[in-house]
């Protein structure tokens, strides 16, 4: 990777550092505050948008770390996030926590039940780890729907506590913009800070060849127990933040078509980079609104098509962008910002 | 007893279908090492398909075979587009690229078809209730199952006697074996995507015949992977005893237990196999380090 121009790293603590030069600090100052400046010029719609994108981030950044890191393909995250939305709801509801307190319990809980589902990665790889987590994102919403309907509300909806500190509630679209921004902030430090370390790296050599990786001294049964319970944990913590936004929470939040999505995300995004999640998160949103806009367009336009045109707008471009990003760009939106980068810095020269 | 034998005939029946619908999906595993995720649309897309033909004003047998035909070029296609360029690229793209696939058919289908709610084929048949040693049975039920089992023994047929069939073995087998031996690979590949579309729209058929045509058939591809790997992904037997195990335990349960599990008991079956027999009742065993 080429460097920024005349930035020589004398120390290994300078070779560490995640913000190089002045200039990326200036520019994360300036992203920082242009974050908190931001619901004084745009509507609740768009802070709306940005928050649940946010927490989609939020589960990508532990999907990435799952499947992106150490290779371990889960076909059912949102599953994991119901876990977390269902374990801090409950807890809150029944015993009469604070949503404080069971937001990172329900991380836990996230985590625990996919370390369960992780099992079965010690003894299959590839295809039949995927179906299990398919299996996983079955038999975790059936739980939640059928056998003790009293307390999880079955198929119906279960309606969330009131997220305050003291007397202060929170209750409009700005509270919560704050709140999640600086959750999402909070976690993907986490997760870049992560996989950074020993234990990034780590998974890295699983993902890239286990025998090698046990050769090395790395213990792989360990280390992808840990990316199944780290990565659920920010599924779990996702899910319980969605569940204090959203205030009433749903088996049908949380399908399979979801945890699609989610993979589809993470692939146009690109898989093991911090950045991914985001370029995914931002580019499917904007991608899903835009056919929802234009879907009445359409409606009106051609009359015989019929209804739920948007809805299948969105499915179509979706299947479609996946498509064509597989063949033509399989390493994400973030490898050709990685590439305009290095451009950038080379200029005017091309290498 | 009685109910027992019904929910015994009536599982094998809807097995049978399973089972024809995890055929697709063992072939196109065996001939490219692809999961095909998008089965269930296919499915699904296949019987409103062959709705639609069946409304104009044709013999049935004309529009079915020409439904088969149009969903045989479709398969045939799909292996020259998106499929083409993931020969050796990882599991991961590879199960997004089907799962692209099928989200793209789903939107496709509910654009076209999503206004039609609760619609059936035309009836070919009067259904009437037919005693068999003393059991009642639906005429229909026995008509699919014998339809079901018919078209299991072709494709067992297929397989095994004719050229073509061999071919897309050897493919399955080892692509550069094949190839140097003269079988054209990527179009062995084609022939096995044509030929599971084929099946899935059979099935999807049959299986709208028996229970009506909505978008809830994409359900039934999961349940036909399950049944495959139930039954070992290499084999095509075992495809069919997969589906009909699965098939019959979802009626009991449904019969005996309730709606719930019924829809997550294919998984729960799979599960266990998958851990007690990782490679499936009928599976090649591999000796691979995890």
């Amino acid at each position: 990777m080429r460097r920024v121009s005349g930035v020589f790293d004398t120390s290994y603590l300078q070779d560490m550092t995640i913000f190089r030069t002045k200039h990326y600090i200036a520019g994360m100052v300036i992203l920082i505050l242009l974050f908190l400046a931001l619901p004084a010029f745009v509507s609740d719609f768009w802070l709306a948008f940005i928050s649940s994108t946010a927490v989609t981030i939020i589960a990508l950044q532990g999907l990435n770390i799952l499947a992106g890191y150490c290779g371990q393909i889960s076909i059912g995250h949102t599953a994991f996030m119901a876990v977390g939305a269902y374990t801090s709801t409950i807890l809150a509801r029944e015993l009469g926590l604070s949503l404080w307190i069971c937001m990172p319990v329900g991380g836990l809980g996230a985590a625990l039940v996919g370390l369960l589902f992780g099992l079965p990665s010690l003894r299959v790889k590839g295809y039949y780890l995927a179906i299990t987590t398919i299996a996983a994102q079955f038999l975790i919403i059936y739980m939640i729907k059928t056998p003790f309907p009293e307390v999880t509300g079955g198929a119906i909806a279960l309606s969330v506590p009131e997220l305050r500190v003291g007397s202060f509630v929170f209750n409009s679209e700005i509270h919560f913009y704050y709140l999640i921004v600086a959750i999402m902030a909070l976690m993907t430090f986490l997760s870049k800070s992560l996989t950074r370390s020993y234990f990034g790296r780590a998974l890295v050599a699983v993902r890239d060849n286990d025998i090698a990786a046990e050769a090395m001294g790395i213990n792989i049964f360990k280390y992808k127990l840990m990316a199944f319970f780290i990565g659920c944990f920010f599924a779990g913590i996702a899910g319980s933040v969605w569940a204090v936004y959203v205030r009433v929470i749903s088996p049908d939040d949380f399908t399979l078509v979801n945890s699609i999505w989610q993979m589809g995300m993470l692939i146009i995004g690109g898989l093991g980079s911090t950045l991914g999640p985001f370029f995914g998160a931002v580019f499917i949103s904007a991608l899903r609104e835009i056919c929802v806009i234009i879907g009445p367009w359409v409606t009106s336009t051609f009359p015989q098509i019929g209804a739920q045109v948007s809805a299948s707008l969105v499915e179509m471009t979706f299947g479609v962008a996946i498509v064509l990003f597989l063949v033509y760009e399989p390493r994400g939106i973030g490898h050709r910002w990685e590439i305009l980068k290095e451009s950038y810095r080379l200029w005017p020269f091309s290498y | 007893m009685i109910t027992f034998f019904q929910l015994l005939i009536s599982g094998l029946s809807v097995g049978f279908i399973y089972g024809l619908i995890a055929v697709g999906f063992v072939l196109i595993f065996k001939s490219s090492q692809i999961f095909n995720f998008a089965q269930g649309e296919m499915v699904m897309f296949g019987a409103f398909l062959v709705w639609v033909f069946l409304n104009y004003d044709i013999p049935p047998v004309v529009a079915i075979i020409l439904v088969l035909m149009i969903v045989g070029a479709a398969g045939y296609l799909l292996e020259r587009f998106p499929l083409r360029p993931m020969i050796g690229q990882p599991i991961f793209a590879t199960i997004m690229i089907t799962m692209g696939i099928g989200v793209f058919l789903k939107g496709l289908a509910l654009l076209l078809w999503s206004r039609h709610i609760g619609i059936q084929y035309p009836s070919v048949i009067t259904e009437k209730t037919i005693n068999i040693l003393g059991v009642p049975l639906s005429n229909v039920t026995i008509g699919v199952f014998v339809f079901g089992l018919v078209m299991v023994i072709i494709l067992g047929l297929f397989f095994n006697y004719s050229r073509t069939g061999l071919h897309m073995r050897a493919a399955a087998e080892n692509h550069q074996l094949a190839q140097s031996m003269g079988i054209k690979v990527t179009r062995a590949i084609a022939q096995s995507w044509a030929i599971a579309a084929i099946v899935a729209t059979i099935g999807g058929f049959l299986l709208g015949y028996m229970r009506g045509i909505d978008f809830g058939l994409i359900e039934i591809g999961l349940i036909a992977i399950a049944a495959a790997l139930v039954g070992g992904l290499e084999s095509f037997k075992g495809a069919v005893v997969g589906g009909l195990i699965i098939g019959v335990a979802q009626t009991f349960t449904g019969g005996y237990v309730g709606y719930g599990l019924k829809e997550v008991v294919p998984f729960l079956i799979m599960v266990l196999v998958l851990i007690f027999k990782p490679y499936g009742l009928f599976g090649l065993v591999k000796i691979e380090r995890v």
